[in-house]
């Protein structure tokens, strides 16, 4: 085998979690290579979205000051939709995009993606990309390499960065196939604004930025909404559970379209034109979807390779836990004396950046966000209270707590709410 | 003011050329100059419109080996401007003359204008995406593609001016082996109706679709670039698109094809433009006077029938 | 052992360019950059000559600062070494200068036995630049090929020329333009991704090549360049039955005079 064959780490993917990884690997002298099957670093990748800003803090103190990011978020929202209604809560707090890390940047993944994968380069790393790796080379039970077409290339740790449904994790066999029942299909259009039309319908100033997400836009399918102002452009997309949705007849790009005709939300992309589309797989398990096993000698995973995705119904995070666990694996590979070693070490490390805790703290969040009443019938049934406690006609409505109950009786049981309320209890 | 020269090894295109060269000549007042290497066209080409016409006379068949003898012409009477008929062989000329020269070289002109005293041309680029419109400078070659003017009314009593110039070939490339292509199928550029083949088509098999239609329309068969590189379902002749055929039927029907910008740039001539596609948003709409959105499989059959039961 | 150079140009990929609505000027903004895709056939095939004959195969490019990333890509796919003229110039080039500047820089590499080209650039489509470059170094040009033969000192090659098909040899050098059909270019593989890093390249810029002012000057002037869009009917039956547009379709075709 020549040197040019060797790698100290091959990292598969150049996403958030690949690069953080390869960056970090590469700043400390190690030689890495890291394979992307994009034509370019980012270019399979779609996000919501946004980014916690600690983490690029936690990789290198400053560097988000260099990256490609739309705007400080200031604006946490969150919107029911009835049919020709909507609810939303909204809160600013400015402290949010104070200080010198703001908490959250909206953002837009071809750009910061091949920045950062730009970065861990300029350390030193070395990237090909167009490139699909096609099999783990495993000798005596430990993987010692990765192939991709006639190639064969070596490393003494392969780091499997390679998304949601990780091809990688399949051939190590530590996951199966991803079922249906495990991932959400996300799709979305980017639709350019002037800055100042999205800063007036959104109630921003400057570089300030909105992130919202919507329920009750799936026409009844377990799933959600989001919108995300970016700085000339807004993100706006849905996100639902496959099987639900072919359960019901009804066509994903049929409900993304009401979605965006609704009329509480068309007003805020009307008049913009479309730039991008784009669909991806999205975890949606949560702690639960987090494989056993994230690694065997020789092998770890990182990143949505790993499941590691949170959705809490408030606040989605992805590439933020992407970037810890690429520094968590950097930083294991870097302490291992031995390299049996490892994989436990970045257990450990995801333990002490926070990222495994927090993860299991929201482990019951999918099973609340699966209540098929929260997409089916608590908007509606919050719309119509809405209706009902704002509606003047010269009438004499009925009294509050007899309005409002004779409302609720008619989308649910009491039996139904305590099932509901006792499973969120016990999830939260 | 020596002139606007014409070029072609095919004389027909020459003729054609004599169209424009007539046109701006009268509006630059220069005359009509050709250029041949066939001594027996001198005739057809003055009746058709010459003021003078160059036999170039050499050696060699070959018209290719003209290129410095017609650039050493070129370089000694400074005319306003040359036209080459836009064959293949035509452009590789123009292009050796116009590097003799040092001149510029519009390729595939769409149309020659004299705005304001100069000569500005337009042409198609990013695979027809875009139309460029310069202003030319100096003298000029511009290539005009086959046919995309007529050939003039002869007027056989004509009389014009006829040099013969006694020239060196280049002779360093021996060419043999010359066959002509057969066509396998129609020259689909000068069908009136055509039924377009796109991808949406799935397997060979179901061409059927295409023909059955194509025989209740009256029509040809054409297709996309990937049908015919790809497939190899029609052959490369079929196919239309920037660097494929271009045509002008009186009723454009395609079914399946998106309406990539490079296919579209070979069916703007057209009269009428009918699609046939699933995806409502596929580009091919917008450039569509008529269309379905629908799957071709029960829509194609069922179009058929109504055109035979007119 | 032929010395064989393919020429290529980095340019905009078509596919992201947008046209706005109203001012129908072009957005390139979004615009990725690729190697013309007749070029990849150049380089390609210039590789497959040499896998045949061992010849030494060099790519050869004339862009601005932006074609940096290009000599990977090319380098990529088989050449053992890339030369770059990187001039802003090249933003403002037309087909007789960027000929003016490959031909200047084939002369100071030196040795060129055959020249490959695509056919025609993927952006303007202006067909020129092979047979401009062969009459600047005065060889010969064999244009329009489907397919090419390397003997120890010439090249044998088809032409596919519209209504024919025609066998054209002649000794080196030469420049030779070739059609797309001429070959499939293989994607790299890992191995050749990784090793275009260490191959070397040559850097120029036009102030290296000693051409004049006005051979690195665009004759023609660009008056504009517009977004083409066609205004057409746009009547598209989108519901009902098929049995329902397909007589709503047939109708407006029957009005039209054309069925």
């Amino acid at each position: 085998m020549s040197e040019e064959e060797k790698f100290d780490a091959i990292v598969v993917g150049a996403g958030p979690a690949g690069s953080a990884c390869a960056y970090l690997l590469a700043k400390e002298g190690k030689s890495v290579l890291v394979i992307e099957r994009g034509s370019s670093a980012g270019s399979k990748n779609v996000t919501g979205g946004r980014v916690y800003t600690y983490a690029l803090e936690l990789l290198e103190p400053g560097l988000h000051a260099e990256a490609p990011l739309q705007r400080k978020v200031v604006r946490e929202q969150i919107m029911m939709l009835g049919e020709q209604s909507g609810t939303t809560i909204d809160y600013v707090d400015y402290t949010y995009n104070r200080g010198d890390v703001p908490q959250s940047y909206t953002v837009l993944r071809a750009p910061f993606d091949e920045w950062l994968a730009g970065k861990a380069e300029e350390q030193g790393a070395m990237l090909a990309t167009g490139i699909r790796v096609d099999d783990l080379i495993i000798e005596n039970g430990k993987v010692v390499g990765v192939k991709a077409g006639e190639d064969e290339m070596f490393a003494d740790i392969v780091i499997a960065a390679d998304g949601v449904n990780s091809f990688m994790m399949q051939k190590a066999g530590l996951r199966q196939d991803i079922t249906a029942h495990d991932v959400g299909v996300g799709v979305k259009e980017i639709i350019e604004l002037p800055p100042e039309v999205i800063q007036q319908r959104f109630n921003l100033t400057g570089d300030e930025g909105a992130a919202r997400l919507v329920l009750g836009c799936t026409e009844g399918t377990t799933g959600g909404g989001f919108i995300y102002t970016n700085h000339d452009t807004i993100s706006i997309g849905v996100i639902f559970a496959p099987e639900g949705a072919a359960k019901r007849g009804k066509k994903i790009l049929e409900i993304f379209q009401d979605f965006k005709m609704h009329p509480a939300v068309y007003p805020l992309i009307e008049g913009g034109t479309t730039v991008e589309y784009g669909a991806h797989l999205v975890s949606e398990r949560g702690w639960n979807g987090v494989p056993q096993k994230l690694y065997r000698e020789g092998f770890v995973a990182i990143g949505d390779a790993a499941g590691f995705v949170l959705n809490t119904g408030t606040i989605i995070r992805g590439i933020d836990l992407a970037i810890v666990s690429g520094i968590a694996a950097a930083r294991a590979v870097l302490g291992a004396s031995d390299g049996a070693e490892v994989g436990s070490l970045y257990m450990k490390e995801l333990e002490n950046l926070k990222l495994s805790p927090t993860m299991k703290l929201f482990a019951g969040f999918p099973n609340i966000i699966d209540i098929p009443r929260i997409p089916a019938v608590y908007p509606a049934m919050a719309s119509e209270i809405m209706n009902y406690m704002f509606k003047i006609d010269g009438q004499v409505p009925p009294k509050m707590t007899k309005g409002i109950w004779k409302i609720v009786k008619k989308h649910v049981s009491l039996g139904e709410i305590m099932a509901d309320a006792w499973k969120g209890v016990r999830n939260i | 003011m020596a002139g606007i020269w014409i070029y072609s090894e095919d004389t027909i295109i020459a003729q054609q050329l004599i169209t424009l060269g007539r046109d701006l000549a009268g509006q630059l007042q220069e005359k009509v100059c050709v250029l041949t290497i066939y001594e027996q066209e001198v005739q057809s080409l003055i009746a058709a419109g010459a003021d003078k016409v160059i036999v170039l006379k050499g050696d060699n068949v070959w018209p290719e080996s003209y290129a410095q003898a017609i650039a050493a012409q070129t370089t000694e009477c400074q005319p306003t401007l040359l036209l080459v008929g836009g064959t293949l062989r035509g452009k590789d000329l123009a292009a050796k003359v116009a590097a003799r020269l040092q001149t510029g070289l519009i390729t595939d002109a769409q149309s020659v204008k004299v705005v304001g005293g100069l000569l500005e041309t337009e042409r198609m680029i990013y695979g027809g995406l875009a139309v460029c419109t310069e202003v030319l400078n100096g003298m000029n070659v511009i290539t005009i593609p086959a046919r995309a003017y007529e050939v003039p009314v002869a007027d056989v009593g004509r009389s014009g001016e006829v040099v013969t110039i006694e020239v060196k070939t280049e002779d360093v490339m021996a060419v043999g082996n010359v066959c002509p292509i057969v066509r396998q199928g129609v020259d689909i550029t000068s069908a009136e109706k055509l039924v377009c083949v796109g991808r949406g088509i799935g397997k060979q098999e179901d061409m059927k679709l295409a023909e059955d239609l194509a025989n209740a329309m009256g029509a040809e068969i054409c297709c996309t670039r990937s049908v015919a590189e790809d497939y190899h379902w029609l052959p490369n002749e079929a196919y239309v698109g920037i660097s494929g055929q271009k045509v002008k039927p009186v009723i454009y029907l395609s079914m399946g094809v998106s309406g990539q910008v490079q296919h579209v740039a070979g069916i703007r001539d057209s009269k009428l433009i009918v699609a046939i596609d699933t995806n409502e948003n596929a580009p091919i709409f917008a450039a569509a006077d008529y269309g379905i959105v629908g799957d071709l499989y029960q829509i194609v059959p069922l179009l058929t029938e109504a055109i035979k039961n007119k | 052992m032929a010395t064989i150079i393919a020429c290529y140009k980095w340019v905009l990929d078509e596919q992201d360019i947008k046209i706005n609505p109203g001012s129908l000027d072009l957005d390139t903004s979004r615009a990725k950059s690729k190697i013309s895709d007749y070029d990849r056939n150049a380089i390609e095939e210039a590789v497959l000559q040499e896998e045949k004959t061992g010849a030494e195969v060099a790519s050869l490019t004339f862009g601005n600062s932006k074609a940096k990333q290009s000599l990977k890509d090319a380098l990529s796919r088989g050449p053992a070494k890339a030369y770059w003229v990187n001039d802003e110039l090249a933003d403002k080039a037309d087909a007789l200068v960027t000929a003016n500047v490959l031909a200047a820089a084939l002369k100071k590499i030196g040795q060129y036995d055959v020249i490959l080209c695509g056919e025609g650039a993927s952006d303007t489509y202006a067909q020129q630049v092979g047979p401009r470059i062969a009459t600047l170094l005065g060889i010969p040009a064999i244009t329009f090929v489907s397919e090419m033969k390397i003997e120890s000192d010439k090249v044998i090659a088809t032409r596919k020329i519209g209504d024919c098909t025609e066998e054209v040899s002649v000794s080196f050098p030469v420049v030779v333009t070739l059609l797309p059909e001429i070959n499939k270019p293989r994607i790299p593989s890992l191995k050749q991704v990784l090793g275009a890093a260490k191959k070397p390249t040559t850097e120029w810029s036009i102030a290296d090549l000693g051409l004049t002012t006005e051979e690195v000057t665009a004759k023609n002037k660009v008056k504009s360049i517009k977004g083409f869009v066609m205004s057409r009917k746009n009547v598209i039956y989108k519901e009902g039955t098929p049995t329902d547009k397909v007589a709503s379709l047939v109708a407006s075709l029957t009005k039209e005079g054309v069925l």
